[in-house]
């Protein structure tokens, strides 16, 4: 039970990231849009479970990073826009720190060999 | 800052659930339909499209869950939803809803009523500002003069002198008021107002007495220091209820002149609605006089007398300051003031200097005479109705055991389907406290009446006088304690069914529940009822203790007779009598109602036996040593007419009483009781003897007649009659000092045999004497005693309620358990019977069942009745608190109503047909 709930937040910290990220740099989208480029870029992680976008969008605007109001699609049908706030930004920026950091320690130590530690 | 804004917002969206489901709903199906759309362009038939984009999508429900879980509160969200469903199950069975409410509505709505009492008495500060900030002197109160240098245990009256020596000196106190530890009675009447005077009670304060508590007046000023001088011109504050009551708050009353017995004072202000002075009383003062204008008002006045202590103190100390290095300054002030007066004191007084000393404590309740009259009392009721309550909660936990069993099958079942145990517990815990709140709701009502119904009996008002500032009408506390009582009371009885609930095997749920139920849940419903006995046996003989009690006090020999006689209230000093007047007056009155038809002799005194005053002396008796440091010289006296003694029937047992021949100038003479021939002159003959009422003057009253011992004063009715003397009022020195002594209240009326006395007789009988001095009560001797009891009575009947309430509910639960066990043992009887049990077999082994759980009750509360008995002391009034006649009703009654509890499912058992038993099985 617990370790099912541990992998859920991982994978919804990473979700939760890579939405505001395609935000930033797309300007506002629907969820059906950030689902399709999120794929895009990451492969199947998403391939499977579209709906579980949702419950984190829905925690981003919660939280106040994102923002949500009713439009219209390329295709003229209403849809739901989701876009970035000034708090999402700021809280972006902080993480993607936060992951540049992580991921060069990570690197670093992946790239370790045994002579380096002696 | 992230998860409270989190919080919130999932508050409100919990709030506007329905919108946001359709949100999500409409968001869903634009996602699918995108997804679809791209997949019928990639070439996907429309059917196989629509497929794999739902699929794609992932489990839609367990996303909602997910998504709900993310926005609202699902702990909130459960609670309604099992507060909908308990609500709904509660009005489908409405005989066990308005039952089990109506049960704790009485037992919350007791224990509310005696804890609004509780509140009120022994736990509020006075609506003052910062009571925390008061400390009073002393740590005990008391009443109501202390003469002399030197005071038993503590220093805690004042006189005037020593008040402003402590005032002055002791820097510690913002502010430090004095006011007399007891309450006058004014005649008061508007200046060129031609009606009779009015009695009012009122006080002395000194001047900075409001400013001390921090009391703004609601109309006009407060005294202030100006006020209370030699001098000043005569002020007074009226009371809020007064003014309200009497005046119709006219705004004119303000600045305009009252006559206080015949002395002018002119009203400066009135006190704000909530101000009752600085005690709890049951007649709050309505007037407030400065203490510099007590010569003014009183020929013999206490306030320029250095040895007289008649002052109680309370201070509002320094922000900051030290209580404890207050009272060492102050104890060092005592001491230097007593000093100075070295010269006045009495060997006595200097023998008893060294132990002189004083004590703060809190005064933020103010004089809490009234608390530590009341306090036992109090607890006592507090314990019982805590005890009814706890009866209550386990005849309401029994009906709910027995809800639980009927739901078995549905738990079982849920359980089966993989309920979560904490959710299944929940709901029968929901509608536990759910049925409590609204039994507290309704016992809200209960206490209220209640609450009203104590106020009436403990603390009797008077006609036009202010009442108890007590109020029923539940204030926040009382609201905050009738909740949570109400909290607790729902787990308590919640917890042993909901517990329950989760013992369930699932597998029951696909056998027959009446089969594998046999035995569980029994055992807690069997508990209870023994749990039940052993409280109602408890509360049962201290309700007959209390009885038994009460019924020795009442039927004492109080040394008088109480038949055909009546005591009619009058106060000469409220129509302005001067003290050389009274003679006359005495005997006018007596003359004009002994002419009443139907009177057959008439006598005055100073206070009637047990109306609720006397005054008390030293006494120095001729031909012994003065009584020394500790010796007890003190008596009790009382001034009376001619003949006295044969209107109250108090037998005289030697000499004479009181009669024509003592007159002024005759020798003084002075008839004693019984007591004070015991105490004062031993084993010889009193007759002839001498005693005083002052040092130095022991040959003032020569001893004529012993009367028989007669209750008088009723505040120690446990202990044995006390010494007691009476003096003659035709000898009463009326020149000379004590004047509030001269002044005779009761008049004492032994009616002739036939019909009763009318009192409209007696009120015209003394409206010819005067028609300006009112009759401010008139009862029977018999009311008049039956009065001192009123509160014994009280709790008594109150007692004796809980106990009769609680015998009700063990021998419901009784009832209940023996019925549903015989139930269950239906196959088993049938089986008997069948193999040759007849009736009375049946009777016995159901009757076995049950009454074993008495006797086990019994045998837990048999050792308890006697802690309760010890618990109840001091109100028994000296009876033994082990009393088997008091015990042994108690346990038949707990006997019989159980056996009569158990009989009628019993017999209802042994009727029932052994072919129709085994066919149930």
């Amino acid at each position: 039970m617990s370790q099912m709930k541990e992998k859920m937040d991982v994978l919804q910290g990473t979700l939760a990231l890579m939405v505001l990220k395609t935000l930033e740099v797309l300007g506002p989208l629907h969820g059906y849009a950030i689902a399709r480029r999120i794929e895009q870029i990451s492969g199947d992680l998403l391939s499977v479970n579209q709906g579980t976008l949702y419950p984190v969008l829905l925690k981003l605007e919660q939280e106040g990073s994102i923002a949500s109001e009713w439009g219209s699609s390329e295709n003229n049908r209403k849809a739901r826009f989701y876009r970035l706030t000034r708090g999402g930004r700021k809280q972006l920026q902080a993480e993607f720190r936060g992951w540049e950091q992580t991921a060069a320690i990570m690197g670093r130590f992946f790239v370790l060999k045994e002579e380096d530690l002696k | 800052m992230r998860p409270l804004r989190r919080f919130l917002k999932r508050l409100s969206s919990w709030a506007r659930t329905q919108q946001d489901e359709e949100r999500l709903r409409a968001e869903i199906e634009e996602h699918l339909a995108m997804q679809t759309a791209e997949n019928l362009r990639s070439g996907l038939s429309p059917t196989e499209a629509r497929r794999q984009a739902v699929l794609k999508f992932g489990g839609v429900e367990a996303m909602k869950e997910d998504y709900r879980a993310q926005k609202g509160l699902p702990f909130l969200e459960t609670l309604a939803q099992d507060t909908r469903h308990t609500l709904r199950r509660l009005r489908k069975a409405p005989a066990f809803t308005i039952t089990t409410v109506l049960t704790l509505a009485l037992g919350i709505g007791a224990t509310t009523s005696i804890f609004t009492l509780v509140h009120a008495v022994l736990l509020k500060s006075l609506p003052v500002a910062n009571p925390n900030e008061l400390y009073r002197l002393g740590k005990e109160t008391r009443c109501c003069y202390q003469g002399g240098y030197s005071q038993e245990k503590e220093f805690s009256l004042v006189s005037y002198d020593l008040y402003k020596y402590l005032r002055d000196n002791t820097k510690g106190f913002a502010e430090l008021a004095a006011f007399p530890a007891f309450e006058p009675l004014f005649g008061v009447r508007r200046a060129g107002n031609s009606e009779a005077a009015q009695s009012y009670p009122g006080e002395f304060v000194s001047g900075n007495y409001f400013t001390m508590f921090g009391i703004q007046a609601y109309a006009g000023r407060t005294l202030t220091a100006q006020d209370d001088r030699p001098g000043a011109p005569p002020a007074a504050v009226m009371s809020y209820r007064l003014w309200q009551q009497q005046y119709g708050s006219d705004p004119s009353v303000i600045g305009s002149v009252f006559n206080l017995d015949d002395k002018p004072f002119t009203v400066v202000g009135i006190t704000p609605p909530s101000f009752f002075g600085e005690a709890l009383r049951n007649t709050p003062p309505d007037f407030f006089l400065p203490l510099n204008a007590e010569p003014f008002v009183e020929v013999d006045a206490d306030l320029n007398k250095y040895d007289t202590h008649w002052l109680d103190l309370i201070g509002r100390i320094q922000p900051g300051a030290k209580p404890a290095s207050i009272e060492a300054e102050m104890r060092v002030e005592l001491k230097q003031w007593l000093r100075s007066h070295w010269g006045e004191m009495s060997a006595n007084d200097r023998a008893k200097f060294p132990k002189q000393t004083l004590y703060l404590s809190p005064g933020g309740a103010g004089i809490t005479s009234m608390r530590e009259q009341y306090e036992h009392w109090l607890q006592i009721l507090m314990m019982v109705s805590g005890f009814a309550l706890l009866i209550v909660c386990a005849n309401v936990a029994n009906l709910m055991l027995v809800r639980g069993m009927e739901r078995r099958r549905q738990v079982s079942l849920s359980m089966a389907l993989g309920a979560q145990a904490s959710r299944v517990v929940r709901q029968p815990l929901t509608e536990s406290i759910l049925l409590s709140l609204f039994g507290g709701a309704a016992g809200l009502a209960v206490a209220f009446a209640g609450t009203r119904l104590i106020l009436h009996f403990a603390f009797p008002s008077f006609a036009g006088f202010a009442s108890v500032p007590i109020s029923a009408s539940p204030s926040m506390p009382v609201l905050l304690f009738a909740f949570v009582t109400s909290l607790l009371t729902g787990v308590v009885f919640g917890i042993a069914p909901a517990w329950m609930a989760t013992r369930v095997d699932p597998i029951e749920a696909l056998r027959g529940v009446s089969r594998s139920s046999e035995r569980t849940g029994s055992v807690p419903r069997k508990t209870l009822v023994v749990f039940q006995a052993a409280l109602s046996l408890v509360l049962l003989s201290a309700a007959g203790l209390l009885t038994a009690a009460l019924h020795n006090l009442e039927n004492q020999d109080f040394g008088f007779e109480q038949d055909r006689r009546i005591v009619a209230t009058m106060n000469p000093r409220l129509a302005g009598y001067r003290t050389d007047q009274l003679s006359l007056l005495y005997r006018r009155i007596h003359d004009s109602i002994a002419s009443v038809p139907g009177v057959s002799s008439v006598a005055l005194c100073q206070y009637a036996p047990l109306s609720g005053g006397a005054w008390g002396s030293g006494v120095w008796v001729d031909g012994q040593p003065p009584p020394g440091p500790t010796d007890d010289y003190f008596a009790w006296w009382d001034r009376v007419t001619a003949g006295y003694f044969a209107v109250i029937g108090n037998p005289i047992i030697r000499g004479r009483g009181i009669s024509e021949e003592d007159t002024s100038a005759s020798r003084n003479v002075a008839v004693i009781n019984e007591a004070f021939a015991r105490k004062f002159f031993k084993d010889e003959d009193p007759i002839g003897k001498h005693f005083g009422r002052e040092p130095g003057a022991s040959r003032q009253f020569e001893v004529v007649g012993v009367a028989k011992d007669s209750r008088y004063v009723a505040h120690n009715l446990d202990k044995p009659i006390g010494a007691f003397f009476f003096l003659p009022e035709a000898q009463a020195e009326y020149a000379r000092s004590n004047q509030g002594s001269l002044f005779l209240h009761d008049i004492v009326i032994f009616t002739g045999p036939g019909p009763g006395l009318s009192t409209a007789r007696v009120r015209e009988a003394m409206a010819s004497v005067d028609p300006n001095m009112p009759i401010i009560s008139i009862r029977t001797l018999r009311e008049q005693v039956a009065g001192q009891f009123s509160q014994q009575r009280l709790i008594a009947r109150l007692t004796s309620f809980f106990g009769v309430l609680s015998l009700v509910l063990a021998s419901i639960g009784l009832y209940g358990v023996t019925a549903y066990n015989a139930g269950l043992r239906v196959g088993e009887i049938g089986v008997r019977m069948a193999l040759g049990a007849d009736r009375g077999d049946i009777v016995a082994l159901v009757l076995r069942g049950a009454l074993m759980l008495i006797v086990l009750g019994l045998l837990i509360g048999l050792p308890l009745t006697f802690a309760a008995g010890k618990v109840l002391g001091s109100q028994l009034y000296g009876m033994n608190t082990y009393n088997p006649v008091v015990t042994s009703v108690a346990v038949l009654a707990l006997g019989l109503s159980a056996m009569l509890a158990s009989l009628i499912p019993a017999f209802r058992a042994s009727l029932i047909s052994p072919l129709d038993a085994l066919r149930v099985e």
